[in-house]
């Protein structure tokens, strides 16, 4: 069953025509990339944030973006899905491709983009006078879905994928707020995993989180990248090197290195990120 | 090379420790060493005696520094070049304790040896020992220096002194067969020779560990694959 109107489809570019993929398996074979990030700068007013960042996020995998705060690592899994054109005086320069659609193409609808590119934040945010139920799906709702049978299959399997549903089950019907901090984070998480996206961006989704919740959400994250592409912003260097497959340093706007996850954290090739990740910077 | 300081003053203090801790270890290692073979070549049952002491304090500091290792990597979770120095660091104790081992094995040999006769063959221990010792100082140097070629020289000598041991162990057992009055004494430089060929050794375990700290570069067992 289609969830929503069909979406615009602008012109697939090849990976060569941009630019070579970096990103290898262990056996040095070029990975295939969910979405590239293509010369992104950003602005807010005159204050630039992101200054010419170009990152491939390989499908299928955890990219873990780190940095110290003001960095520009939430302002750019933001441009990921178009979400700071939400933000007055932003603005972009440069192209985000998800699978070789450029997702700032004319034409591209922005509620389409969020949908194929979900988001997580890092305050649990269920919507206060919904129900359970009426949270996980209102993704789905606001696409004009309405088959009921339909719509409790995707309520429970999205719960399921979440690892959240037999803890609420019985209680679908009661307010998302009434659950934990952990427990809203995976409803937040099942919300936007009811609407399939492609890719998932967690904006720091375990920081408000006790050390129980947080091991369920990376249990979860574990899980989750066999069938979707997480790119997720985390403070914790510990979690980074837990959850994630690649790891992208961000210094003052730009993207510093990238590598994979084992690499950064033990031996990077840059004196920054050895810097950052090692606790050195004054 | 200057290394900056972390933000977290205690890290580095505990760093600073346990480095501290594995220069103490390494240096009394060296000196027990030098004690023992001292204690031979110049029959002094002294300085055997003040080499085997050492190895109570080298076994100490090889708990301590267990103790303190694990303790860093759960308080700070290092990463990077942290995480290498304190796992090298772990790796190497034992290293070191094992030539302190070493040290004792040749000092109780000598004193046997020093009960009875002086015996000409000792002298074909010296460049053994000399070969042995550097090995091992470099070992340290390269480590405490991450200094990757005087590892890797390291590592490249370990063939000569495996070479050497060979060859005077079989010339004391020649002699063995030609002089049965001597029958221990030669056996127990078989085994001071022996135990000098396993400092190598471990000089060699150090040296590569000291790649290891500085560039994150696995080397064991290549040295072996190239030289054979």
């Amino acid at each position: 069953m289609m969830i929503a109107a069909p979406m615009p489809q602008p012109e697939v570019v090849e990976p060569r025509d941009r630019a070579a993929a970096v990103l290898l398996d262990t056996n040095g074979e070029p990975l295939p990339l969910a979405m590239e990030a293509k010369n992104v700068s950003m602005w807010y007013g005159s204050k630039r944030a992101i200054d010419d960042v170009s990152l491939d996020m390989a499908a299928k995998a955890v990219t873990a973006i780190i940095g110290p705060s003001g960095c520009g690592k939430s302002t750019f899994i933001r441009a990921l899905n178009r979400m700071h054109e939400l933000v007055p005086r932003a603005r972009i320069e440069g192209s985000v491709f998800l699978h070789g659609q450029n997702l700032y193409a004319s034409g591209m609808d922005p509620a389409v983009v969020r949908r194929r590119v979900g988001m997580v934040f890092q305050k649990s945010n269920p919507f206060p006078t919904m129900s359970i139920g009426e949270n996980t799906i209102v993704g789905l709702r606001l696409n004009g879905v309405s088959d009921r049978k339909f719509l409790n299959e995707r309520l429970e399997q999205s719960l399921r994928m979440a690892a959240l549903w037999d803890e609420v089950k019985d209680d679908l019907h009661k307010s998302g707020t009434s659950l934990s901090g952990g427990q809203q984070q995976r409803l937040c998480i099942a919300r936007a995993l009811a609407v399939e996206p492609e890719v998932l961006l967690m904006d720091e989704p375990c920081s408000a989180l006790d050390p129980i919740a947080t091991a369920k959400i990376e249990e979860l994250i574990h899980g989750l990248k066999t069938q979707y592409t997480i790119v997720i912003v985390t403070h914790n260097m510990q979690q980074a090197g837990r959850v994630s497959d690649f790891t992208a340093f961000f210094y003052m706007g730009r993207l510093i290195e990238v590598g994979s996850t084992t690499k950064i954290f033990t031996n990077p090739n840059e004196k920054q990120t050895e810097d950052y990740i090692t606790g050195r910077f004054g | 090379m200057v290394i900056p300081k972390h933000i977290l003053g205690t890290f580095d203090e505990a760093l600073t420790s346990l480095r501290n801790d594995l220069l103490m270890m390494a240096g009394l290692a060296e000196r027990s060493l030098d004690r023992a073979l001292k204690g031979l070549f110049q029959r002094n049952d002294d300085l055997c005696t003040h080499a085997i002491a050492d190895d109570e304090e080298i076994d100490q500091l090889e708990k301590q520094i267990d103790k303190d290792g694990f303790e860093l990597l759960l308080r700070f979770q290092p990463v990077a070049s942290d995480l290498r120095r304190v796992i090298s660091a772990i790796k190497l104790s034992p290293n070191i304790e094992r030539v302190g081992d070493q040290a004792t094995n040749i000092a109780k040999r000598a004193r046997k040896l020093n009960r009875h006769p002086p015996l000409p063959e000792v002298q074909m221990i010296v460049p053994i020992q000399a070969h042995a010792m550097s090995m091992f100082k470099d070992a340290i140097n390269a480590y405490v220096r991450e200094n990757i070629e005087l590892a890797h020289s390291v590592c490249n000598r370990d063939k000569q002194l495996d070479d050497m041991n060979r060859d005077a162990n079989t010339k004391l057992t020649l002699r063995m067969m030609e002089d049965s009055e001597q029958l221990r004494g030669y056996f127990n430089l078989i085994l001071i020779s022996r135990a000098l060929e396993r400092v190598g050794d471990h000089a060699t375990n150090i040296a590569e560990d000291a790649v290891y700290t500085a560039v994150a570069e696995d080397i064991r067992h290549k040295t072996v694959a190239a030289s054979a």
